[in-house]
Order: C-alpha cells, then structure tokens, then sequence
C-alpha cells in the first residue's frame, strides 16, 4: 500500500463512487413504485423517511459533495497543466465538501427533529 | 478511449443536472409524498430534464462500475461481456425509469 | 546521542527467504551513523560486517542506474541518493522494504518481468524516417522543453510499484513504459507517432490511469509521468492529424533549427 494524498483520494472516489451506484438503483427502485400506483408510492416514501434514513441521506450528501468535488479536480488536472499543485487541490477538495456537507446536512438535520417531534 | 469520453461528458453535464436536482427536489428539506412531487412534475420541461439527468446519471454509474470492476486483472479479460451487461442494465434501467417519470400523472 | 558524529541508529528490513519463510518478516540491525552515510551505505554496512544473507539490488551508487530502488519508509526512492540522517531525523529510525505491489524473490529483490514486457511492448526506440538527413537530427529549444527531462528516466521502476492501479491490474502498461512512450511521440525525430499513440490508448493503455499522483510523488529523478499520460490523452484523440504534422516537420530536418 502507498498512501500519498492521491491514494486517498483515489480510495474516497472509489469508495463514494460504488456507494451511489447501489443507492442509484435502490432510489430508482423506491421511486419507481409510483408505477403501480399513487398510494403504493406514498406508502413506499413514508418507509423511507424515518429519521435513520434522514441521517443515511447526510452521508449521502456527504459522498455526493466529494465526488463532485473531486471529479472537478480530475476535470481540472485533464485540461490544465497543474499536476504540481496536486496536494493543495485535494486540501481545497476536502475543505470545500467539508463547508458544502455541513451547509446542506443542517436543514436535513433540523427537518429530521421537526418530523420526529 | 470511449468509456472514458462518455465518463467524462457524463460528469460534466451531471454536475448541471445534479445541482439542480438537489437543490430543487431536495432542499428546503420537506416530507414527499406523491402530491408534492407531482406539482413539480405536471411540467413537461421538468419530466424531460429527469429524463435526461436519469440518461446520463446510469452512463456515469455503468461506466464508472465497469472502470471498477475491469480495475481487477481476473475481470479485465471479462470486459467485453461486462460492457455488454452494463448496456443491458442501462437500457432496461432507462426504461423503467422513464416509466416511473411518466407516471407523476394526475390521477384521473 | 550528544556526539552528533557517532551515534546508532536503528535500521529495520524486510526479510523474506522463499526457502525457509512462509511469509515476510521485519528484522533490525544497529548501525552506527557515519556524517554522509546514505542508506544504501547502511544496507552494505549489515551486510559486509553484521548479516551477510541481506539481499539486495546495487549497482553504480550514485543515483543513475536505477537497480537499488526500494520503499524507505514508505516512500519509493533509490537508496543510494538517500541520506541516512534526514530519514532517521524525520522518522526516528529507517524502515526499508522491497517495491511494493510486485513479488518478492528475496529480502530486497523483486521479480520485475512485467516491468520490462510492458516497457518494450511501447517500443522504447527511435523509428527513424525514411529520409535520414547526412547530418544529425535536430531539436529545436521548445521541442526538448516539451519533453519535460522524460528522457532522463532511469527505469528504477518506483513509479511503476507505487501505482496503485499497477497493485489491481498488471496488466495494465504502467507509468514508467508511458513516459517512455510520450517522450517517443513528442521526439520530432521519430516516425510512428500514430502507430505508438494507438498502442497506448487501448483499454489497458492510458485511459487505465486514475490521475492519483503516485508516480510523480515516487520518482526519484523528479520526473512527470502523469502529465505525460495526460498529453498522450490529448493527442490519442487526433492521432492522423498529429502524423500528418509530423510529416510536415521532418521534411525540414536538414534545415536551421528556426
């Protein structure tokens, strides 16, 4: 194993990445029980927003935020001749998902007390 | 080469489509039921942006598993069949997703 | 420790006999610090006076053959350009293991067959034109700028084991044979710049590369594999054109560099 800044990075990506596959084709399947009718769906959705699955959809967001992030990284180091600042950008990457994570997981938070009070 | 290409056009434009559909569909934070949805989606420009998020969201996803899976050097000489599996499951997904767009219907 | 001059470090090494072991073992030796001492200075220091079973690669010690490469504690670089006080002074003692991701023959020694199968499958010669000018070829200032020193890899393979996509898949051609490959296809002397640019894109080619960076962090020579991967990205996509400009720039070989 060779950890450097970029093997982390490497390993978040993967890591999120394979995460929001399953929950892609979870979240078509929950969302696709609207297909067999509204109440069907309805019933479907109230299972699903629990306060548990208020705190898994901030992780959500979490791995959602990192690898957008990180994609603009890539997409940056493809199209200009920075691979020298490599370290600063994945501070910049984990600094700014860390701002974004807590700006967006607080009104799940707070909306997450509300329904459970 | 064109795993590549179709990963990278894909997480361009999902970095549109995603923004938008965070911020619209998930924020301010609100309990959904199927009424709520549907006042957002009896606009047929919104059914067509889903649509084309849903497109490019499954090529970013299929192409980013195939990247991982064929990552491991027993499944690189797989990688054919693996494509081939990742177009059946884009295309049956596609369907069933565009399915599930088009049914936020007023109930008649 | 009050003497800065003569004190005793610890060094550790990875120890592996295919004979006797079932798998690596750690084993230290003490070493006294000589002011200068680098850590292939040490590794001979174990092996001429305390432990003469210590295997390892050696050949010129100073940092251009590229056979003495090794993980000292945790970081891919040739141990002979590697002074012993700045990693004792860093990490308190030196630990020294075989390349990783690659396996291990003995101790130090690692079997680096697909290191060499992947450099030559990038054809790592110069295809000369047809037409060959009567004096030598020549590059103009900006061409050998363009090549960023690739031309001064010294084929240690540190690169090549710290990427992390070398550990899943061996297949694919690797940082080292890229370089390689980009520093041929930006060579305004050679002729096959489209043939070598559809070798590397293929599936276990440069699209197999994740931009994490190790290679750049690992090489001892200061070298820019992934910027190299990058431009070979670049120019994959419009390989004919590129030809055609080749062409173009070999017709004025004989010509005053501009």
């Amino acid at each position: 194993m060779y950890k450097t800044t970029g093997f982390i990075s490497f390993f978040l990506r993967r890591l999120t990445g394979v995460a929001l596959v399953i929950y892609l084709f979870l979240h078509i399947l929950v969302i696709g029980s609207v297909n067999a009718g509204p109440e069907a769906f309805n019933a479907r959705l109230n299972a699903v927003q629990t306060p548990i699955f208020k705190l898994a959809e901030i992780a959500l967001l979490a791995a959602v935020v990192y690898h957008a992030l990180d994609g603009i990284r890539l997409l940056i180091v493809h199209y200009f001749d920075v691979t020298e600042y490599r370290k600063s950008m994945f501070y910049a990457v984990i600094v700014v998902a860390t701002i974004l994570v807590i700006a967006g997981g607080v009104p799940i938070f707070l909306f997450m007390l509300e329904t459970a009070s | 080469m064109r795993v590549f290409q179709m990963q990278r056009i894909s997480a361009i434009a999902l970095l549109i489509f995603l923004t938008i559909h965070m911020i619209v569909v998930h924020y301010p934070p609100f309990h959904i039921n199927f009424d709520n949805i549907l006042v957002r989606l009896q606009n047929p420009v919104w059914k067509a942006i889903d649509i084309a998020f849903l497109f490019f969201v499954l090529i970013h996803a299929l192409t980013g598993a195939y990247v991982v899976i064929t990552d491991f050097e027993r499944a690189f000489d797989y990688r054919k069949a693996l494509a081939w599996i990742a177009v059946v499951i884009g295309v049956v997904a596609f369907i069933y997703g565009s399915m599930t767009v088009w049914a936020f219907q007023p109930p008649a | 420790m009050a003497n800065n001059n003569r004190r005793t470090v610890t060094v550790r090494i990875q120890r592996f006999n295919p004979d006797a072991d079932a798998k690596p073992h750690m084993q230290e030796y003490q070493v006294e610090l000589v002011q200068g001492m680098t850590v292939l200075d040490a590794l001979h220091e174990i092996k001429t006076h305390q432990d003469g079973g210590v295997t390892f690669r050696r050949s010129c010690r100073h940092a251009i053959c590229g056979s003495c490469a090794m993980n000292i504690n945790g970081r891919n670089t040739l141990a002979c350009k590697t002074p012993l006080k700045n990693e004792i002074d860093k990490h308190g003692r030196v630990t020294i293991r075989p390349l990783p991701y690659l396996p291990i023959i003995k101790d130090l020694v690692v079997d680096r067959t697909t290191f060499w199968e992947e450099y030559l499958r990038v054809k790592p010669w110069l295809i000369p034109p047809d037409d060959i000018p009567e004096k030598e070829f020549r590059m103009s200032p900006e061409e050998v700028h363009a090549l960023n020193n690739a031309e001064t890899c010294i084929m240690c393979g540190a690169c090549y084991s710290s990427c992390a996509v070398i550990g899943l898949n061996k297949k694919y051609i690797g940082p080292h044979a890229l370089l390689k490959a980009f520093m041929r296809v930006l060579d305004p002397r050679d002729a096959a710049p489209a043939e070598r640019l559809a070798e590397v894109s293929g599936a276990d080619g440069v699209y197999r590369c994740h931009t994490i960076f190790n290679c750049i962090d690992a090489c001892p020579k200061g070298l820019n594999p992934t910027q190299a991967i990058e431009t070979l990205r670049k120019l994959a996509q419009k390989r004919q054109k590129y030809e055609q400009a080749r062409r173009e720039r070999q017709k004025h070989l004989n010509e005053p560099i501009p």
